[in-house]
């Protein structure tokens, strides 16, 4: 059974503790004896399923429906508070690209930096530095710090990087919007050839069109509940109808 | 034991991230380097002025060094002193400080306050190497006790490690620790022997005797600041070239040990929440 699936989300429930007072400071934790007032507001309830092996799964949904906190799930940076979330393989997430860059060091670089931070040796990072590069079509800024990068320079190079990882499972939130039609291309051919080598890709997007032509699987999840998981087209027509058919639930 | 080896596989990610704070420190700067001699010597001039000159701080010639200069005297405590707090200060801010990277990226987060160790510990390399070569030229005879010297460096900096790491969570749930911490370096550099000998506070201490009718005496509770210790140390090896007292030697491995298993203990407990807090 655990051959075939990549991910397992289990009963996965995440709170956040929402402040309607918040006390940082020593001094009022001593004045006033505690140090907040909060209240819990679950962003993930509850919400169980299996990705499997091979898949391009697309996860959609509203804004602020939780689809960022299932992938920093998923990337360990968020601990559900119940259930469990299992992978079986080497996941790679890309939630916000170029994160890890120091603006003041130049392209080649942060190339290394970031390559250590997502987990990459030195001499992985030196192997496919040419393939990065190649990649984010920076050539010739490479030497440049990169503060003088354009915002779509800078995806492209932090995406190169992220995508040289080669993970068994690449994990993505919407980072590609600010890619230009032709890095959009290049990356969907990446994403096929992942595909091809039996990786499996997860992905966020308000892009219909694209987990349309991306995935085969879909997940939408709309107020920290999980509505429908399927084949991909049946659970766009389900998102979309929930759009068009009057006000959503 | 399974977290060290978790560190240990981060080493090379912690490398980095030191070179990072190197690089970005003083790149685009004309001296470069040199600026990280900038504060020490700023300091040994005020202090040898004020200390040394004005108010004529009694100076005992090392022994069995021969050496009589208070500025030299003095950076021997001084190095130590400000890398130790350069560390605290730095660390401190070291998860607020790169927020964005913890909430967009997993990896072990203890490499974020480790890399403020190693980056200061460059620097203070860099400053030792210039102050052997000064004591070199005074006159002392500094050679032979290098290996004992790396082996106190790596102590303090031991210490300075596990005091960094409490104090870069204490940092983000309470904001303003660094104004706290601010005001307790000064009172700590004061209570330690940095500007003044040692010797000094036994002398009053004997003169006065057991504290409140108990054999405890000031010098008891004076030395419970593990700095105490380190400078005493620090100055004996390179300053009177000679070899300390073995119990200054356990004390400090007590206190270096003893921080960073609390520290990283510490940080174990909330660093899985560090991403929600921040
Ligand atoms: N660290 C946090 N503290 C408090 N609340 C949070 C935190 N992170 C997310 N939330 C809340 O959780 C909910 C889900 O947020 P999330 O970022 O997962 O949405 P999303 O589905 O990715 O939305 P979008 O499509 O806009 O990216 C939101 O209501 C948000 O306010
Ligand atoms: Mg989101």
């Amino acid at each position: 059974m655990t051959d075939d699936v990549a991910v397992r989300v289990d009963h996965v429930s995440k709170s956040f503790r929402l402040y309607h007072e918040r006390n940082q400071t020593i001094k009022s934790a001593i004045m006033r004896g505690r140090t907040s007032v909060h209240e819990d507001f679950w962003a993930l309830k509850d919400v169980t399923f299996d990705v499997p092996r091979g898949s391009t799964f697309g996860l959609i949904g509203s804004n602020g429906s939780g689809k960022s906190t299932l992938l920093k799930c998923l990337a360990n940076i968020y601990f559900p508070n119940k259930g469990t979330i299992e992978h079986f393989g080497k996941i790679a997430a890309m939630l916000e690209v170029g994160s890890g860059f120091h603006t003041e060091l130049s392209g080649r670089e942060n190339i290394f930096l970031n390559g250590s931070i997502l987990g990459m040796s030195k001499k992985e990072i030196a192997s496919k530095y040419d393939e990065i590069v190649a990649f984010s079509g920076v050539e010739q800024f490479i030497d440049q710090p990169v503060k003088n990068y354009s915002s779509g320079m800078y995806v492209r190079l932090g995406f190169a990087i992220a995508i040289n990882v080669d993970p068994d499972i690449l994990v993505v939130d919407e980072v590609l919007a600010v890619g230009d039609a032709e890095f959009q291309a290049k990356c969907f051919t990446k994403f096929r050839d992942l595909r091809a080598a039996g990786k499996t890709v997860i992905l966020v997007s308000h892009s219909m069109a694209t987990v349309k032509e991306m995935c085969d699987q879909a997940a939408w999840i709309n107020h920290g509940e999980l509505m429908t998981v399927g084949p991909a087209a049946d659970t766009i027509q389900a998102y979309e109808k929930s759009l068009t058919g009057g006000p959503e639930g | 034991m399974r977290y060290l080896k978790e560190v240990f596989a981060a080493r090379e990610l912690l490398a980095n991230l030191t070179l990072r704070e190197i690089r970005g420190k003083y790149k685009r700067t004309v001296f470069g380097q040199l600026w990280s001699l900038a504060n020490p010597l700023a300091l040994t001039l005020i202090y040898t002025f004020v200390f040394g000159f004005i108010f004529r701080v009694p100076l005992e010639p090392g022994d069995p060094s021969g050496l009589k200069v208070f500025a030299l005297w003095l950076l021997c405590g001084l190095l130590p002193w400000t890398f130790f707090a350069n560390v605290v200060n730095l660390g401190l801010g070291s998860l607020v400080a790169n927020a964005n990277l913890i909430q967009k990226v997993y990896f072990t987060r203890v490499v974020l306050p480790l890399s403020i160790v190693g980056s200061s510990a460059y620097n203070w390399l860099f400053e030792m190497g210039v102050l052997l070569v000064v004591l070199t030229i005074a006159g002392a005879f500094v050679l032979p006790w290098i290996p004992l010297l790396i082996v106190i460096m790596i102590l303090l900096m031991v210490f300075a490690a596990g005091v960094a790491l409490m104090l870069s969570i204490a940092n983000v749930y309470f904001r303003d620790t660094q104004y706290f911490l601010s005001i307790v370096l000064q009172i700590w550099m004061y209570l330690t022997p940095i500007i003044y000998p040692l010797s000094l506070v036994e002398a009053e201490s004997d003169k006065l005797g057991g504290l409140f009718g108990t054999s405890i005496t000031v010098a008891d509770v004076y030395g419970l600041n593990p700095m105490v210790h380190f400078v005493n140390v620090f100055r004996q090896l390179l300053y009177d070239n000679r070899w300390p007292d073995l119990n200054e030697w356990l004390i400090c491995l007590a206190w270096a040990v003893g921080s960073l298993v609390l520290g990283l203990i510490v940080f174990r407990r909330n660093e899985k929440r560090l991403a929600e807090v921040l």
